[in-house]
C-alpha cells in the first residue's frame, strides 16, 4: 500500500509540487519569523553583555510602573552615589547617563535611521566602558563628543566635524573627538550614541546631578551577590539593584518582551497563509480522490480494507505536509534577512547578527505544516474509505454525497472554538487565541461555503449566481466567455472552495482597508472638531514617545504673532488595586480649554481652572468601566512611586483621544509623576494674523534651537496621522499578499486538474477548429471569473465584517465610517489580475494538449 | 488566412500521395501506414473498414489534419495540408472539416443547439439560419434543441454531433465509428442521416468502421491491412463486407 502511495506521488510531481508550496509558504513565513526574531535577541543578548561587562553591581530607577514604563526623572543623585562608594567592598562606583535623544546634522537632518533610537550617554570609567575608540578621543570638554563607528560610517562624520544634540535642553554643536567602536565586535544594534562628558551629558537630558544608573565594580573578594545585598540594604526602593549578570539578563528580557508584538504580528500572517494553505489541500485532495474513485473501487474489489484506504490518503497528506513543510522551513531561513530588510523600509531598523536556527524553529514549523495538511486531508481521505467497489466496474459512480445540516455546522464550529480555547487555556497565550480566531473564521467560511448548496450537494446557487454576474464581463468575448462561464460553475463546489482560498486574502485586506480609512476619517474630524488652534508643534521623529523639551513652549510664546502656547504631555498611573496602568495627559489648565474643545458630560471649561494638584478629569469610558462619579477620590501610583491623591472634578468624551484616562495639571506631572518634556505645544495666533507670517519663523526658531521638533498646522497634522495609518496599511498589505500568492496556486492547482478532467473535451474542440488561442483564452477567462467569485466575497465579507466589528466594538467611540472605493475597486481588480495570472501555466498546458491524444482520452 | 472556396479542379475533394505513418524508432518501428494514396471524388459517401491495427484510424486522423504523415502528401480542397503551420490546420478543420465521433463528444454545458451552433461560434460566424433549420428537421432534434446532452439518449446525442458537423457546410465530413456506441435502431438512424447528407445536401462524407452494416450504407468500400489498401470498390452488402473482411484476416 505504502508503495502504491509512493509510486502515485511520484507520478504526479507537478500536482505535488504546487500543492506542497500552498503549505510551504505559510510555513516559510512562520519560519522566518521565528529565525528572525530569535536572531534579534540573541544580538541583544551580545549587546547587553558587552555593556554590563566589569559591571559587578548596577543600580537603577525601580520600575514601578512595569517594565515598559520608566520616570523621566532618576532617582538617582550625586549623593546617592556617595553613598554607594562609601559602601565597603566597592572598588569603584560610577554614575552613567544612557538616555534617549535627537542627533542631527548642520542642517537639521536626522543621523539616525528608521525607527532606531540615539542615546546620549556619558563616558564613564575603563573598567565599565564597553565603547572603545577607532579613531580620536573620549570628550574633554563640554563642547565635544564621540560617535559610534556605524553612524560616523552611514553618515560619512569624520573627527573635527560637528554635530546637534537636542535633548531635554536647548539643542548644541559638538565637535566630533573620536569615533568609537562597540565592545566585542557587535554592532550596536542599529542605534547611535553620542558619548559626552558626563555633566554635559546631564545638562543634555536635562537631569542635573543625577544619573540613569550607577556602575559598580567589587574589590577583590567580594563576589557580585554579596555586594550588591550590602549596597541594597543602604538605598531607597526608588532603585533596584542587581548584579551585571542579573542586568545584562533583565535588559535582555525586557527587549524579548518588548518584540514579542513582532513575533505574533507576523505570525498571524503565517497562520493566515497556512489556513489559505488548508484550502488549497482540501480542495485538491478533494477532486483527486474524485478522480481515482475508480482506483479506490478495484483495491476495495481486491480486498483492501476501509482502514487501508483511509491510510494511503493519509499517508500521502502527511507526505505532502512534509515536503511542504520542509521547503517551507528553507525557505524561512532564507526569507528571515528579508523580513528584516521590510521591516527596515518601514521605518523600523532592528540589529541581526548572523541567523540564529533554534531547534524550536524546526520542530514547531514541520509540526505546524503537516498537522495543517493532514488536518485539511483528513475530509476528503473519509470520503475515500465511502468509494464502493463497485466503482471499479462502472464508469461515473459517484461518492454518496452527505448532506451537511445547520445543526451540524454549528457543532462542527463549536468544536474548534472548544479545541482552541482549551490549548489557549493550557498554554495561556493570547497568540493562540488570535490563531484560532483566524483558523475558525477560515473554517466558518467553508462551512458556509457548504451550508449555501442548500445541504443538497451540486446546487449552490449562490456561485451560480455570481459566476453569471462576473461572466458577463467576458461573455462578450464569444464562444470562449461562454463556455468558461459555464465550465466554472460545472463544479460549483470546486470553484467555491478555490475561490474562497483567495477570498480569505482579499476579506483581510478589504477588512483592514475600511477599517483604515475609518480610523483616517475619525482622526481628521476629531482634530477638525477638538483643535481650536494653529498650530501644533511635536517631534519630528517617526518614534511617537520622543518628547519636545519642557522649554520650548515659553519660547514659541516669544514668536511675534503667537497668542498663546500650551504645552501637552503623556504619563501614566496606577489606581490602587488595579493591576493595568491608565494613560494620564497633563495640561495647563488656564489656557488649555482655548485651544482644545472639550466634549463636556459633566463639567464645564470651567472646571479646568479648578484642576489644581489634587484634581482630575476622566474620560467617560473610563468613568463608565470604573464606576466613577464626580467627587470621588482615586489613589493613583505615579512611575517615581509616590501615590497621589486625585478628586474627579470633571468627565469628558473625546474622539481625538488626547485625553488620557485621566488629565491632571501639568505642574502635578512635573511634580510627582517625574514628567520632565511634553508631547505637544498648541499654538494659536493673535487675531488678524496669517499662518504665513508665523508658521516660517517659529520654524526658523525651531531648526535654530530645538531641530528635533517641528510645527504643523491642523492640516499637516492629520496628514501626518493618515501617513502613518498608510505606512502600516502597507505593511499588512505586503504581508497579506502572502496569503493571495498562496491561493494563487490553488486556483492553478484546481485548473490543471480540471483540464485533466476535460481532456477530451478538449481535444474535440482543437478538433473541430478551435485554435490554441482560443483554448488559452477560455482557461483564463474561467480562472478570472474564480478570481473574481473569491475577490467579490472577500470584499462582500471584508466591508460587512469591518462595519460590524467598527458598529459593535467601537459604538459610541466616535468612529466615522468611511469606505476607501479606489482601494476596494482596485482590489476587485488585484483579484482579476490573479486569476489571469494563475491561468497562464493551465492554459499553455491545455493549448499544447495533443489533439489524438487527448481524444482517445478516457 | 483565405482559403480558395472552389473545389479541387479533379472535383476531388480529399487527395493523398503515397501517405507513410510511422510510429517509434528503429527495430521498435511500426508502420501504420505503409504508402496509402487515396481519394474521395465530392458528393460520396465512403467506408473505410479493416482490422485493428490495419492503420485504418491513422489514415483518417492523417486525412483530417489531425496527424502528420511521416511521408507523403495531403491535400483538402486543393489546399496541402503538409505544407500548413499548426494555425493555418486547425483554421482548415474549422472552416473545411466536420467530425462526428464514436464518443459524441458534445460539450455537457451547451445545450443542443448551441453545440451544434459551437464551431461557427468558434469562428465567430453568424450562423445561417435557414441552413440550421432544415437541419434540425433533418437530424430530428427540433424538440430537444435547449436540452443538455446529458438529457439526452445517446442517439439523441449522436444526431446532435451529425448536425454539429454538417452546419458549417465542410468540404468533407470525417466519421470515426459513428454508430460505434449506439444500439441498433439508433445505429441505423445516425447512418441514414449520413446518406441522406450525401444524397441530398451533396455533402462527401468518409467514415471509418469494422462494422459491416454500418459500412453497407456508403457508396464506396476501402478497405485497409498492415497499412496498404487492399481492396477499393463500389459499395457492398453487409455480408460482401463482412466476407472482404474474413478474407484479410
Amino acid at each position: 500500500m505504502l508503495k502504491l502511495v509512493l509510486r502515485g506521488f511520484l507520478q504526479r510531481k507537478l500536482r505535488v509540487l504546487l500543492t506542497g508550496i500552498a503549505i510551504a509558504l505559510g510555513v516559510a513565513l512562520m519560519a522566518g519569523t521565528y529565525v528572525l526574531t530569535d536572531t534579534i535577541n540573541r544580538s541583544f543578548a551580545g549587546i547587553f553583555q558587552v555593556a554590563n561587562k566589569g559591571h559587578d553591581v548596577v543600580i537603577t530607577p525601580t520600575q514601578t510602573l512595569g517594565r515598559q514604563t520608566r520616570s523621566q526623572t532618576s532617582p538617582i543623585t550625586e549623593q546617592m552615589l556617595a553613598q554607594v562608594r562609601a559602601t565597603a567592598g566597592v572598588a569603584e562606583a560610577a554614575g552613567a547617563i544612557f538616555t534617549p535623544a535627537s542627533f542631527l546634522d548642520l542642517h537639521g537632518k536626522r543621523l539616525t535611521t528608521g525607527g532606531a533610537p540615539g542615546f546620549v550617554a556619558s563616558e564613564v570609567p575603563k573598567r565599565f566602558e564597553s565603547f572603545v575608540p577607532v579613531s580620536g578621543r573620549f570628550p574633554t570638554s563640554a563642547s565635544e563628543v564621540a560617535i559610534d563607528q556605524a553612524t560616523a560610517e552611514r553618515e560619512h562624520l569624520r573627527l573635527r566635524e560637528r554635530i546637534v544634540v537636542a535633548g531635554s535642553a536647548q539643542a548644541r554643536q559638538y565637535t566630533i573627538t573620536g569615533i568609537l567602536k562597540f565592545g566585542g565586535g557587535q554592532s550596536f544594534g542599529g542605534a547611535s550614541a553620542a558619548i559626552l562628558t558626563p555633566v554635559e551629558a546631564q545638562r543634555v537630558v536635562g537631569e542635573p546631578g543625577r544619573y540613569d544608573q550607577i556602575d559598580v565594580a567589587a574589590k577583590p573578594g567580594v563576589t557580585p551577590g554579596e555586594l550588591r545585598d550590602r549596597i541594597r540594604a543602604q538605598l531607597p526602593s526608588a532603585v533596584d539593584v542587581r548584579t551585571g549578570a542579573q542586568q545584562a539578563a533583565k535588559e535582555s528580557s525586557d527587549l524579548e518582551s518588548n518584540l514579542s508584538f513582532l513575533r505574533t504580528f507576523l505570525l498571524i500572517f503565517a497562520y493566515v497563509s497556512l489556513v489559505v494553505g488548508a484550502f488549497i489541500i482540501f480542495n485538491t485532495f478533494s477532486i483527486t480522490v474524485a478522480q481515482r474513485t475508480r482506483e479506490f473501487g478495484l483495491l476495495r474489489t481486491l480486498g483492501a480494507s476501509r482502514a487501508q484506504i483511509m491510510r494511503a490518503v493519509v499517508i500521502e497528506s502527511l507526505l505532502l505536509g512534509l515536503l511542504g513543510s520542509g521547503i517551507g522551513l528553507l525557505g524561512g531561513i532564507a526569507l528571515a534577512p528579508g523580513l528584516d530588510q521590510l521591516f527596515k523600509s518601514f521605518g523600523a531598523d532592528l540589529p541581526d547578527n548572523g541567523t540564529v536556527l533554534e531547534t524550536r524553529t524546526i520542530v514547531v514549523s514541520l509540526l505546524v505544516g503537516v498537522f495543517v495538511t493532514v488536518a485539511a486531508g483528513l475530509a476528503p481521505a473519509l470520503r475515500a474509505t465511502r468509494v464502493p467497489p463497485l466503482a471499479a466496474m462502472r464508469e461515473g459512480v459517484e461518492i454518496p454525497p452527505r448532506v451537511l445540516s445547520g445543526v451540524g455546522v454549528l457543532a462542527r464550529a463549536l468544536l474548534v472554538v472548544l479545541v482552541f480555547a482549551a490549548i489557549a487555556l493550557l498554554t495561556g497565550s493570547g497568540a493562540i487565541g488570535v490563531i484560532g480566531f483566524i483558523v475558525l473564521s477560515g473554517y466558518v467560511t467553508f462551512l458556509l461555503v457548504r451550508l449555501m448548496r442548500g445541504g443538497v450537494p451540486g446546487r449552490h446557487p449562490v456561485v451560480r449566481a455570481l459566476a453569471r454576474g462576473v461572466g458577463v464581463l467576458v461573455r462578450w468575448r464569444g464562444i470562449t466567455g461562454r463556455l468558461a462561464q459555464e465550465n466554472s460553475i460545472r463544479q460549483p463546489g470546486r470553484t467555491m472552495i478555490t475561490a474562497a482560498s483567495l477570498t480569505v486574502g482579499i476579506a483581510l485586506v478589504a477588512f483592514v482597508a475600511v477599517l483604515a480609512d475609518g480610523t483616517k476619517a475619525t482622526i481628521d474630524q476629531a482634530v477638525s472638531r477638538s483643535f481650536a488652534g494653529d498650530l501644533i508643534i511635536e517631534n519630528s521623529s517617526v518614534n511617537s514617545e520622543a518628547g519636545i523639551p519642557a522649554i520650548l513652549a515659553p519660547a514659541v510664546r516669544r514668536v511675534p504673532g503667537v497668542a498663546s502656547v500650551t504645552p501637552v504631555a503623556f504619563t501614566v498611573g496606577r489606581l490602587r488595586g488595579s493591576s493595568s496602568n491608565s494613560t494620564i495627559t497633563a495640561i495647563e489648565p488656564a489656557s488649555f480649554g482655548r485651544v482644545y474643545r472639550v466634549e463636556w458630560a459633566h463639567g464645564s471649561n470651567a472646571t479646568l481652572q479648578q484642576l489644581g494638584a489634587t484634581g482630575t478629569i476622566v474620560t467617560k469610558a473610563y468613568a463608565s468601566s470604573h464606576h466613577l462619579k464626580v467627587g470621588q477620590t482615586l489613589s493613583v501610583l505615579t512611575p517615581t512611586g509616590q501615590h497621589v491623591s486625585l478628586t474627579v472634578r470633571g468627565i469628558a468624551s473625546d474622539n481625538a483621544r488626547l485625553l488620557g484616562d485621566l488629565t491632571i495639571d501639568l505642574s502635578l506631572a512635573r511634580s510627582a509623576f517625574g514628567q520632565r518634556d511634553d508631547a505637544l505645544d498648541f499654538v494659536t495666533y493673535a487675531r488678524g494674523v496669517s499662518n504665513a507670517q508665523v508658521q516660517p519663523i517659529v520654524n526658523r526658531g525651531l531648526a535654530a534651537y530645538f531641530p528635533q521638533a517641528r510645527s504643523r498646522t491642523a492640516a499637516q497634522f492629520k496628514a501626518d496621522q493618515a501617513n502613518q495609518i498608510n505606512t502600516l496599511l502597507t505593511l499588512i498589505y505586503v504581508l497579506l499578499a502572502l496569503s493571495v500568492i498562496v491561493s494563487l496556486f490553488g486556483i492553478v492547482n484546481t485548473l490543471i486538474l480540471s483540464i485533466y478532467e476535460r481532456t477530451r473535451e478538449l481535444g474535440m474542440l482543437r478538433a473541430i477548429g478551435t485554435s490554441r488561442r482560443q483554448i488559452r483564452q477560455m482557461i483564463r477567462y474561467e480562472s478570472i471569473i474564480t478570481a473574481l467569485i473569491g475577490g467579490v466575497f472577500g470584499l462582500v465579507i471584508g466591508v460587512v465584517g469591518s462595519v460590524l466589528v467598527t458598529t459593535f466594538a467601537l459604538s459610541g467611540s466616535g468612529y466615522v465610517q468611511s469606505f476607501p472605493i479606489g482601494t476596494l475597486v482596485i482590489l476587485l481588480f488585484v483579484a482579476a489580475l490573479a486569476g489571469l495570472l494563475a491561468a497562464q501555466l493551465p492554459a499553455r498546458r491545455a493549448a499544447r494538449l495533443n489533439v489524438l491524444g487527448a481524444l482517445a482520452s478516457e | 488566412m483565405a482559403l480558395p472556396e472552389a473545389e479541387a479542379p479533379s472535383g476531388k475533394i480529399v487527395e493523398a500521395h503515397d501517405l507513410c505513418r510511422r510510429y517509434g524508432e528503429g527495430e521498435a518501428a511500426v508502420d501504420a501506414l505503409a504508402g496509402v494514396t487515396v481519394d474521395f471524388p465530392a458528393g460520396r459517401f465512403t467506408a473505410i473498414m479493416g482490422p485493428s491495427g490495419s492503420g485504418k484510424s491513422t489514415l483518417m486522423h492523417i486525412l483530417a489534419g489531425l496527424d502528420r504523415p511521416t511521408s507523403g502528401t495531403v491535400s483538402i480542397a486543393g489546399v496541402q495540408l503538409t505544407d500548413l503551420s499548426d494555425r493555418e490546420l486547425t483554421q482548415l478543420r474549422r472552416d473545411r472539416v466536420g467530425f462526428i465521433f464514436q464518443t459524441f463528444n458534445l460539450l455537457p454545458v451547451l445545450n443542443a443547439e448551441e453545440n451544434i451552433l459551437l464551431p461557427l461560434s468558434i469562428a465567430g460566424r453568424d450562423p445561417d439560419r435557414e441552413w440550421f433549420e432544415r437541419l434540425i428537421d433533418t437530424v430530428g432534434i427540433r424538440d430537444r434543441l435547449t436540452h443538455r446532452p446529458a438529457e439526452m439518449s445517446g442517439g439523441q446525442q449522436q444526431r446532435v454531433a451529425v448536425a454539429r458537423a454538417l452546419v458549417s457546410r465542410p468540404s468533407v465530413v470525417f466519421a470515426d465509428e459513428p454508430s460505434g456506441n449506439l444500439d441498433s435502431k439508433s445505429s441505423n438512424d445516425v447512418l441514414e442521416l449520413l446518406r441522406h447528407a450525401v444524397d441530398d445536401f451533396g455533402q462527401t462524407v468518409v467514415m471509418v468502421t469494422h462494422d459491416a452494416h454500418a459500412a453497407s450504407f456508403a457508396d464506396r468500400l476501402l478497405l485497409l491491412a498492415d497499412g496498404q489498401i487492399v481492396h477499393d470498390g463500389d459499395a457492398v452488402t453487409a455480408e460482401q463486407a463482412l466476407d472482404l473482411m474474413k478474407s484479410v484476416g
